[in-house]
């Protein structure tokens, strides 16, 4: 079950490039790089506890790894945080790298789709990054829209 | 700092005759139709309130309705969950519901998980996490869901006396910030008097749910709610597409005014049967209809509505075996028009079939087709069909809600025509098999008769409060201008009442009845 939409997977790209706008990807070290996950995290564990931010990452974690073999070598602990994250870094061309970060987010943001709906989902994300709110929108008429004007 | 909300209803004085001023108790509009009013008007604004009851039996959708209900972004709802249902799957399940606005979410109705605070520290951190995130948000309401898990963890680890202590903290905290609360757990019936909670509490709603045959019925309590006047008892619960909806063993009748003293007879559109009442049904009377099929009680009850159209007093037919067409195509063969009444929004057919209706639904939607068209005449046609269209856990509570119903209407001036269907047997008259006489006023019996090789038909008016009646058995017939009552009395015959009467004077001449004709198929 493929729940990392082309739509999720370009939201997710947007979101990593927002976030690590005005450096480049080798400036990061490994803490840094699932920084949207960490600001997703923040407000999902208050939502849900960490132990249901732990399973929800832990399940997009597996349906990625599916995608991109890399993410296989890494895993979410207790505390909803990965691990083996630095060896996968030091190992891995930085395009691999990116395409398991989109990958991770992509399902992360597609099972809470799966579960809260679009619209929740949508909010979620909206209300972290309010800057972002206008171009956020997941549903298929938009989806339609988009292609459209492509 | 305190916003105006406009969910409020004032159900408190602030003045008295004589004396000070006392607080007026605003109460919460629960956002729950027909809840209200059992609550004796909402919620008490900044009381602390358990929702409590089995698994199942609605008490988070409660607390969300309430919450949706009452969430403004200045005063908004902070939802606590703890170790309870999950927040994603209750954010699942609940937006099915009507009431769910998702764009209340996360300004008005906020979701705060403390189960690891519950799992990780203390009783004071729990607290302390409540008071900070209330504060910080000047937040309305509180929900806590579910306090059964925290209060059993906290049990687990310190005393009874530390989660009281605790239960009085955030009681006293909360009810000084201003803010409603709602502890929502699963509790047993047994627990309301062991447990402690329930006497710190201000109030107590429990909801249960019993399965009796094929059928479930949900079922709501008010227990306790201090400073309100509550509607006691259980009420009936149905949980649908809008959320729960209750519905009041009172009815909503409570407070209706008192019918006139001077009570009009109306006429039942039968000019000899109005004679034979003294001149017409009293208003306000329960009259009932009793016989075997097809004597014509759905004739006589059409045509009673149709004289009160006809004299400008708007009617209900409440039916439960024929289709309303078989009533507005009737009529029309009796020369009656109660299409136009349905047209102008003075007459309304309900047609109530389901067979899983609560008594207390049927009879609310009932009351809102008379409120609808400020109907002054009712018709049940009939009792034995409302009763078989209600789920089989109903049935018991039928004559206890039918009694209440009836009562309230007639009390209110509303005239309302029963029908029964009564088995002749052919030795005495029975007026029903029914227990039902106690809620009538007047009954009219209709049977069959064996007079000279034919089935006829007769009527009696058996019993008339308040007023006299004939003592006359009538025959009539149903002719194209409806029930037709056509002899006199009869005293040739002894024994008509008990359908096979014998001849007491001479044979009457009389002409042979033609052979029916065939009905042309349309």
């Amino acid at each position: 079950m493929n729940q990392a939409t082309p739509k999720l997977q370009a939201l997710a790209r947007d979101l990593i490039v927002h976030e690590t706008l005005g450096r480049t990807l080798s400036e990061f070290d490994a803490a840094t790089v699932f920084q949207v996950i960490e600001r997703l995290r923040a407000h999902l564990v208050n939502l849900m506890g960490t132990g249901g931010f732990q399973a929800l990452l832990a399940r997009a974690l597996a349906l990625a790894s599916v995608e991109v073999l890399w993410l296989s070598k890494i895993h979410v602990n207790a505390a909803g945080t990965f691990e083996g994250l630095e060896t996968a870094h030091r190992e891995v061309n930085p395009a691999e790298f990116l395409k398991g970060r989109i990958a991770v987010l992509a399902h992360l943001l597609g099972l809470l789709e799966a579960l809260i709906g679009l619209d929740l989902t949508e909010r979620l994300v909206a209300e972290i990054w309010p800057e972002l709110r206008s171009t956020i929108s997941l549903s298929a008429d938009s989806e339609v829209q988009s292609d459209a004007a492509k | 700092m305190t916003q105006p909300n406009d969910n409020l209803k004032t159900t408190g004085s602030a003045e008295t005759l004589n004396g000070p001023a006392k607080v007026a108790i605003r109460g919460l509009l629960t956002g729950v139709s027909g809840l209200d009013d059992i609550l004796g008007g909402g919620i008490p604004e900044f009381s602390l309130t358990i929702v409590g009851g089995t698994p199942g039996s609605g008490k988070t959708t409660l607390a969300h309705q309430i919450a949706f209900a009452n969430a403004t972004p200045n005063r908004p709802v902070l939802y606590f969950t703890i170790l309870g249902e999950p927040v994603v799957k209750m954010l699942r399940y609940q937006q099915q519901f009507a009431f769910f606005d998702t764009a209340k979410i996360g300004s008005d109705v906020r979701f705060i998980n403390l189960s690891d605070v519950v799992m990780d520290r203390d009783l004071n951190a729990v607290l302390d996490e409540i008071m900070k995130q209330v504060t910080a948000a000047n937040a309305g309401i509180v929900v806590v869901d579910s306090f059964r898990s925290l209060a059993r963890k906290a049990l687990s680890e310190v005393g009874e006396a530390e989660v009281q202590s605790f239960v009085h903290r955030l009681s006293a905290f909360l009810t000084s910030s201003q803010v409603t609360t709602f502890l929502v757990g699963e509790y047993s019936d047994g627990e309301i008097e062991e447990n402690s909670l329930f006497t710190i509490v201000d109030g107590i709603i429990w909801l249960s749910q019993v399965a009796e045959r094929n059928s479930v019925l949900r079922k709501l309590q008010v227990v306790k709610l201090r400073g309100q006047a509550t509607v006691p008892g259980l009420h009936t619960v149905r949980i649908g597409y809008d959320g729960l909806q209750a519905f009041s063993r009172s009815l909503g009748l409570m407070g209706n005014k008192p019918r006139p003293a001077e009570r009009r007879q109306l006429s039942t559109g039968i000019p000899e049967l109005d004679n034979m009442l003294g001149g017409g049904i009293h208003e306000g009377d329960s009259l009932l209809i009793a016989g075997p099929s097809g004597t014509g009680k759905s004739a006589l009850a059409t045509q009673f509505i149709a004289d009160g159209l006809r004299h400008g007093e708007p009617g209900i037919m409440a039916i439960f075996e024929e289709r309303p067409e078989g009533y507005t195509e009737r009529a029309e063969a009796f020369g009656l028009n109660l299409r136009a009444g349905e047209e102008k929004g003075t007459l309304e057919i309900l047609y109530l079939r389901p067979l899983d209706l609560s008594v207390d639904e049927t009879m609310f939607a009932i009351l809102d087709a008379i409120k609808r068209v400020r109907a002054k005449r009712l018709v049940i046609d009939s009792l034995v069909g409302f009763e078989m269209a209600l789920a089989p856990g109903f049935r018991a509570d039928f004559r206890e809600s039918l009694y209440r119903m009836i009562g309230a209407l007639t009390g209110a001036g509303i005239t309302i025509l029963s029908t029964v269907e009564v088995e002749d047997n052919f030795s005495s008259l029975q007026f029903s098999h029914y227990a039902i006489s106690f809620l009538t006023d007047d009954i009219i019996r209709l049977r069959y008769v064996e007079i000279d090789g034919q089935l006829r038909k007769v009527l009696v008016v058996i019993k008339m409060r308040g007023g006299n009646h004939s003592k006359d058995i009538r025959e009539y017939v149903i002719s194209d201008r409806g029930v037709v009552v056509i002899e006199p009395r009869r005293t040739d015959y002894i024994g008509l009442s008990t359908g096979i009467p014998y001849r007491s004077g001479p044979r009457r001449a009389q002409e042979d009845e033609p052979p029916p004709e065939a009905k042309v198929a349309e």
